[in-house]
């Protein structure tokens, strides 16, 4: 087949135009009118981001009980929406900080993707990739942004995860992987060593002496990489970097702005992070898997996450770091449009055809809406963005480009997001 | 080549896969027929890489000190450090046998099944997130008892592409059941039995080695009607694997790129069929039977790889034309000695251990320092695995590490995971990482420093009890940890660091702290 690189070159573009025009997406479809194509994805899109924050809600929000309401469908709810400070857009009445956000926020109410089982979709939401393709596993967006654009010699790793659950850095190596956080209130565990400071520090230089001499004797790369990194964690352990995870140093005043709770917590240690040179911090809430009783939980949820969110993005405001921080609202999926009577109380249950996430900050315009969905909130009508789409628009943002392809070690090579990706004009 | 037709006549005395003595430890001596041939395989082994070597110009290093085998024998062939007391002995044993003796001592022990079950769970099992719902100990005490009782290849791996019924009554299904999909089964049949990785020809035609996508196809057409699901959240009943009766059912399951073509062996002739819904037993034939080259050679390629670190094709699992082996000869002479010899995998471990070339140093010496890997001019140094690594850790901070205890260890309460699954998972490295390459990062550095049981002075304090004075102290502390005494320079270290202590006490704690966070320990050289 020829590739789009051949009709490229043949047509006088150069490798750099070509790699574009494949970005997006111009190879995979018809070649009727791909310039103007190239021209509405390209031009639009900054690459303002140094560093994401992706709030992930795990096991799958209701997009109509949240950022997608049908006071006028089947399976309308019991919420109420309410006007927000962006003309015309409204939300769920138990969002209401958040609704005094969304002129930075712009939501996507077009998501579509294919995976409607939870561990799958939280798979494919993580990479860009179906669970099992190819037959390798494949690096988490966190791990591609640590190993992109993450800083060599930070003192701390470049991707954090506040939340039990992690995706990690397959064949980008050890180097990517998040540092999980399971408890923000506690830290990273075993940060401190439970002897006094200076016993620790007799035991290491023994610890450094015994490496110097093994050192002599095997040359070997495995030695080198074990000493430097235990020098790393040593570093890490005494840096001023390390602070970051250490939410005692907050005031009272921004403490209670972010409110109570781990998601609240892991809200202000993103921030924390970022602030510290951290590239990309995971902060995950469970919960959302709304089968039974759907409205009742969904409105705590909302509570959960509502004045958190709304500080984190003020906070970000007010310390200028906002225009260089891109924070993602996310989940596995959305849920059904129709309301299930099966349990005591009614629910929702998994829906990926149709559903909501947003972005904020690193360039992205807000107050806008991207996509819509018919009047059931079932089938998106205009804008359907995939995990491609999706997956290629934070990378762009952060000046990742998503059409580069990184060699496994077993020398295949693979793309950070693979082909078909259409950006979301976001900015 | 006489040698090689002295040696191919003695493997065919051995007619069948002869029992190792596993019950009676004072017995561990397998036949002399065995011994024979294993002695031929490593002397096969030896020419092939002096030849190269010497043809490259390049040097041998010497023979491995005796602590250098010992901490090797060990962590290879039972995947843990020696006790202290086996250390000492084996040491100061002037047995010129002592060597041979503990390689068939290790193979004889039911740590060696153990260790084998791994390695080969890891690869069997497919990792996904519905598999990871299932019960995989079963599958792991039948793959341990399997090469315990030294089961040849051929037949283990017909019992698990054969395997069907409900996992309780035949363990070998958690291979099918841990694979959701059809191309999930075929992946993993060509990774680990066939030694080639045939998932690129999924989706296209192969870029390197012509392989075509209905080739791919064609070999996942013996699955298609391969029933495997794994228990769902609420299921209380054991999972089955079963055949379906048309490929029909699944044909939803299977991705975009799928093509449907007759099954066909790989890179041999459409199968012919019965009128039955089960397809396996023409493959399972067909994989185990005498003409198939492939199952012998990915298995020896195997093998090779876990006492020398890398395949001789490399990487392990991806043997095609134009990925030679770094000895081809080698591994066409290695391949025909397993063959003969009924698949006995105990006796071709044997072989390879008994070869100067595994026995050799992995220090450098003049004339080899800047030689590649796979000239095996000196032993690869290999980081432990996890597994290696957590079992070994148990050796010195004095927890039982007997059968039981892994198993409790393995399950943990209320079906979570244990201590071990735990420890494994938090240090696991990438799939296809190099045996030689360092995976662990910054939080398990910080986990193996200042967790609560790796500062606790009690193991250390326990280990000098006896000693009656400082230098004995040290020199225990250096045994239990990397099973060799240690130097004078060492020694006058130990004491020097214990000057500067605030309380005698705090000595050896610290010195085993840091003899269990060294880069001696996390290797295997």
């Amino acid at each position: 087949m020829t590739s789009i690189i051949d009709i490229a070159a043949a047509s006088g573009l150069n490798r750099r135009d070509a790699m574009r025009l494949s970005a997006a997406g111009v190879g995979a479809c018809s070649f009727s009118g791909w310039l103007p194509v190239l021209a509405r994805a390209e031009a639009k899109l900054k690459s303002n981001a140094k560093a994401c924050i992706v709030l992930y809600m795990d096991g799958g929000p209701s997009h109509k009980d949240t950022f997608d309401l049908k006071p006028e469908s089947q399976g309308a709810g019991e919420f109420k929406p309410i006007g927000t400070s962006a003309t015309g857009v409204a939300i769920s009445e138990h969002l209401p900080n958040l609704a005094k956000q969304m002129h930075r926020i712009a939501l996507l109410r077009g998501m579509s993707t294919p995976e409607g089982a939870h561990p799958r979709a939280k798979y494919m939401l993580h990479t860009g990739y179906r669970e099992g393709q190819g037959g390798i596993q494949y690096p988490s967006l966190g791990s591609i942004v640590s190993s992109e654009i993450g800083k060599p010699d930070l003192a701390i790793p470049n991707f954090v995860c506040v939340g039990n659950r992690a995706y990690g850095a397959a064949y980008l190596g050890p180097r990517h992987q998040p540092l999980v956080v399971n408890d923000p209130s506690k830290g990273v565990e075993n940060l401190k060593t439970a002897l006094g400071m200076g016993q620790f520090d007799k035991r290491v230089g023994l610890l450094e002496q015994m490496e110097a001499g093994f050192r002599k004797e095997y040359p070997v790369g495995a030695g080198v990489d074990h000493q430097v990194n235990y020098q790393r964690a040593v570093t890490m352990m005494k840096s001023r970097e390390a602070a970051a995870f250490d939410l005692s140093k907050e005031s009272e005043a921004i403490v209670a702005k972010y409110g109570s709770g781990k998601f609240a917590q892991g809200c202000l240690m993103a921030r924390r992070l970022v602030e510290t040179g951290v590239k990309f911090v995971e902060v995950n809430l469970g919960g959302w898997d709304t089968h039974e009783n759907n409205f009742e939980r969904v409105k705590n949820l909302s509570a959960t996450i509502d004045k958190p969110i709304a500080a984190l993005l003020d906070d970000l405001s007010s310390r200028g770091m906002l225009d260089s921080t891109l924070v993602v609202w996310m989940g596995d999926f959305g849920r059904t449009p129709k309301i299930n009577q099966r349990g005591e109380k009614p629910g929702r249950d998994h829906y990926p055809r149709a559903w909501t996430s947003f972005m904020a900050g690193g360039g992205v315009k807000g107050g806008q809406v991207i996509g819509r969905t018919d009047k059931e909130g079932g089938t998106v009508e205009d804008r359907p963005i995939s995990v491609l789409d999706f997956m290629a628009t934070v990378c762009t943002l952060m000046g990742i480009d998503h059409t580069k392809q990184i060699q496994t070690s077993i020398g295949r090579p693979i793309r950070i997001v693979d082909k078909g990706a259409k950006l979301i004009e976001v900015c | 080549m006489k040698n090689m037709l002295a040696a191919w006549a003695l493997a065919a005395l051995t007619t069948q896969a002869m029992a190792w003595p596993e019950k009676s430890p004072e017995s561990t001596k397998p036949s002399s027929a065995v011994t024979a041939s294993a002695t031929a395989l490593a002397k096969s082994v030896d020419s092939a890489v002096a030849a190269k070597c010497k043809e490259s110009g390049i040097a041998l290093s010497p023979r491995a000190t005796d602590a250098e085998f010992l901490r090797r024998i060990h962590l290879d062939l039972v995947g843990k450090i020696p006790a202290i007391e086996k250390a000492r002995a084996f040491l100061d044993s002037n047995d010129p046998e002592k060597r041979a003796k503990l390689i068939d001592e290790l193979l004889a022990s039911p740590d060696f099944g153990r260790h084998m079950a791994d390695i080969w769970q890891t690869l069997l099992l497919s990792k996904n997130s519905t598999a990871r719902r299932l019960d995989t100990g079963v599958f792991v005490d039948w793959l341990a008892h399997q090469f315990n009782e030294n089961r040849p290849w051929d037949g283990m791996v017909h019992d698990i592409v054969m395997a069907k019924g409900p996992q309780d009554k035949n363990p070998a299904t958690t291979f099918w059941l841990s694979q959701v999909s059809v191309d999930n089964m075929t992946d993993t049949v060509c990774k680990v039995f066939l030694g080639v990785q045939l998932q690129c020809a999924q989706c296209h035609n192969h870029p390197f080695t012509g392989w075509k996508q209905d080739e791919y196809w064609g070999l996942a057409g013996f699955f298609l009607n391969v029933r495997a699901q794994p228990p769902g959240n609420k299921q209380t009943t054991s999972p089955v694997v079963a055949e379906t009766k048309s490929a029909r059912n699944r044909r939803n399951a299977l991705p975009e790129s799928a093509k449907m073509v007759p099954p066909k062996f790989f890179r041999g002739e459409v199968a012919k069929l019965g009128t039955g819904p089960e397809i396996r037993p023409v493959f399972a034939e067909w994989l185990c039977g005498e003409n198939n080259p492939y199952l012998a050679r990915a298995m020896v390629n195997r093998l090779w790889a876990q006492m020398f670190s890398r395949g001789l094709v490399h990487p392990v699992d991806n043997i095609h034309d134009g990925n030679p082996a770094s000895h081809p000869e080698l591994l066409e002479d290695l391949t025909q000695r397993f063959k003969s010899g009924r698949f006995d995998v105990k006796a071709f471990i044997k072989g390879l251990c008994l070869s100067e070339t595994y026995q050799r140093s992995s220090k450098p010496v003049e004339g080899n320092k800047e030689a590649v890997i796979d000239s095996y001019a000196r032993m690869p140094v290999k980081v432990l695995t996890p597994e290696q690594m957590y079992d070994s850790l148990q050796m010195v901070l004095g927890v039982a590490t007997g059968p039981a205890a892994r198993k409790m260890a393995a399950a943990g309460p209320k079906g979570g995971k244990g201590a071990r699954a735990q420890f494994v998972a938090f240090f696991a490295g990438e799939e296809d990482a190099e045996a030689t390459e360092y995976q662990a990062g910054i939080p398990q550095a910080l986990q193996l420093m200042n967790a609560a049981r790796m500062n606790s002075p009690a193991p250390a304090l326990k280990l000098v009890s006896g000693a009656s004075d400082p230098a004995v102290a040290v020199e225990t502390l250096y045994l239990a940890t990397l099973s060799r005494k240690p130097t004078s320079a060492e020694v006058a270290m130990a004491k020097e660091h214990a000057k500067k202590m605030d309380t005698p006490r705090q000595a050896p704690a610290d010195l085993l702290w840091a003899l269990v966070n060294s880069s001696e320990f996390a290797t295997n050289h």
